[in-house]
C-alpha cells in the first residue's frame, strides 16, 4: 500500500528529467553560429600550425576553413549549451572555460603521475570496475569527460553505457574505497563535471 | 635550469610508468601506468624542449599543439585497448566487478 506512493514519486522524477533532456535537443544553436564557432577553432590551429602571418597565407587559412567549417558543422559545436550571443560565447569559451580547464587538468595529471609512482613502490592496490552515473547527455561531453576521467588520479574508463536519458560510465578505479553510488559519483567525477555542465549539455 | 628539471621530471616519470608496466598484475593496472606516465612525461619533456630550444615562438608553441594532441589521443587509446582486452574474455584481478554485472 505504501509502496505505491514511492513507485509513483520515482516515476514522476523519471518524466520530469525526460522532459528537461528533450528541452535540451530541442534548443539546440543555429547553423550559422555553430559554423562561426568551428570556423574560429579551425583557424586559430592553422595559425599555429603554419606558423606564417604574411596577409596572403592568413587569407588561404581563412577561406580553406571556412570552407571546412561549412561542411563539418556539427562535429565539434552540436552539444553546446545556448546562452548569450555568439561572440561573446565564443570568447568566454575560448579565452576562460577551456583554458581554466586546461589548467585544473594539468595539475590533476601532475597529482595522477606521482599516484602512480607511489604505487609502483608500494604496490598497495584494491582494484575493480564501479559504474558511475553521470549528468550529461551529449556525445562530446561525454567523450571529454570520459578523457578527463582517465587522466584524473586512480581512474581508467573502461565504457561508457548511454540509455534513453541516462548515461552511464564504468571505471576501472586501482584502489576501490567505498560502494556507494553517490560517494563514488563525488570521488570520481568530483568538480570537472560541473566544469562541464557549463558548456555541454 | 628550469627546463633541466622539466627533463629530469620526466625522465623519473617515464622510468617509474615502465617500471609499473613490468610491475603491475593484469592488463587494466598495467594500462594505469602507461596512459598517465605516458602522458605526464611526455608533456614534461615537451615542455623542456620547448623552453630550451632557441627556435622563434611558433615553432615553440607547435610543441603545445604535440602536448595538447598526446593528452587528447593518449587516453582515448587507453580505453581502446581496455574495452578491447575486456571484450575478447580478459577477466580482472579486481575485488568488485561491475561490468560483469551489468553485461553477463
Amino acid at each position: 500500500m505504501s509502496r505505491i506512493h514511492f513507485y509513483l514519486r520515482s516515476r514522476l522524477e523519471e518524466v520530469r528529467k525526460r522532459v528537461l533532456y528533450e528541452s535540451y535537443e530541442a534548443k539546440k544553436l543555429p547553423a550559422w553560429e555553430r559554423v562561426g564557432i568551428t570556423w574560429l577553432a579551425l583557424f586559430a590551429f592553422w595559425v599555429v600550425v603554419s606558423g606564417k602571418f604574411s596577409p596572403p597565407h592568413l587569407a588561404t587559412g581563412a577561406v580553406v576553413t571556412f570552407i571546412v567549417a561549412l561542411i563539418t558543422r556539427d562535429f565539434l559545436t552540436d552539444d553546446i549549451r545556448q546562452t548569450g550571443h555568439l561572440l561573446s560565447k565564443a570568447l568566454y569559451i575560448f579565452l576562460f572555460l577551456i583554458s581554466q580547464y586546461l589548467f585544473i587538468m594539468a595539475f590533476r595529471l601532475l597529482e595522477s603521475n606521482l599516484r602512480v609512482v607511489r604505487n609502483v613502490i608500494l604496490m598497495d592496490i584494491n582494484p575493480g570496475i564501479v559504474k558511475v552515473k553521470t549528468d550529461l547527455h551529449s556525445n562530446t561531453g561525454l567523450t571529454v569527460l570520459a578523457n578527463s576521467i582517465t587522466l584524473t588520479p586512480g581512474t581508467l574508463t573502461l565504457d561508457v553505457d548511454k540509455k534513453l536519458g541516462e548515461a552511464y560510465l564504468y571505471v576501472h578505479w586501482i584502489n576501490v574505497e567505498t560502494l556507494d553510488q553517490e560517494k563514488i559519483g563525488m570521488k570520481i567525477k568530483g568538480e570537472l563535471e560541473e566544469w562541464l555542465k557549463k558548456i555541454f549539455w | 635550469m628550469i627546463e633541466a628539471l622539466f627533463l629530469l621530471f620526466g625522465l623519473f616519470i617515464m622510468f617509474f610508468g615502465t617500471l609499473g608496466l613490468l610491475r603491475f598484475p593484469d592488463v587494466y593496472t598495467r594500462l594505469h601506468a602507461t596512459a598517465k606516465c605516458d602522458t605526464g612525461g611526455a608533456i614534461s619533456i615537451l615542455t623542456a624542449l620547448a623552453m630550451a630550444s632557441d627556435f622563434p615562438l611558433v615553432v615553440k608553441l607547435k610543441f603545445f599543439v604535440m602536448a595538447l594532441t598526446i593528452a587528447m589521443i593518449n587516453p582515448m587509446v587507453s580505453h581502446a585497448i581496455a574495452r578491447a582486452a575486456y571484450k575478447s574474455g580478459i577477466k580482472p584481478k579486481a575485488t568488485v566487478d561491475m561490468y560483469a554485472w551489468d553485461n553477463p
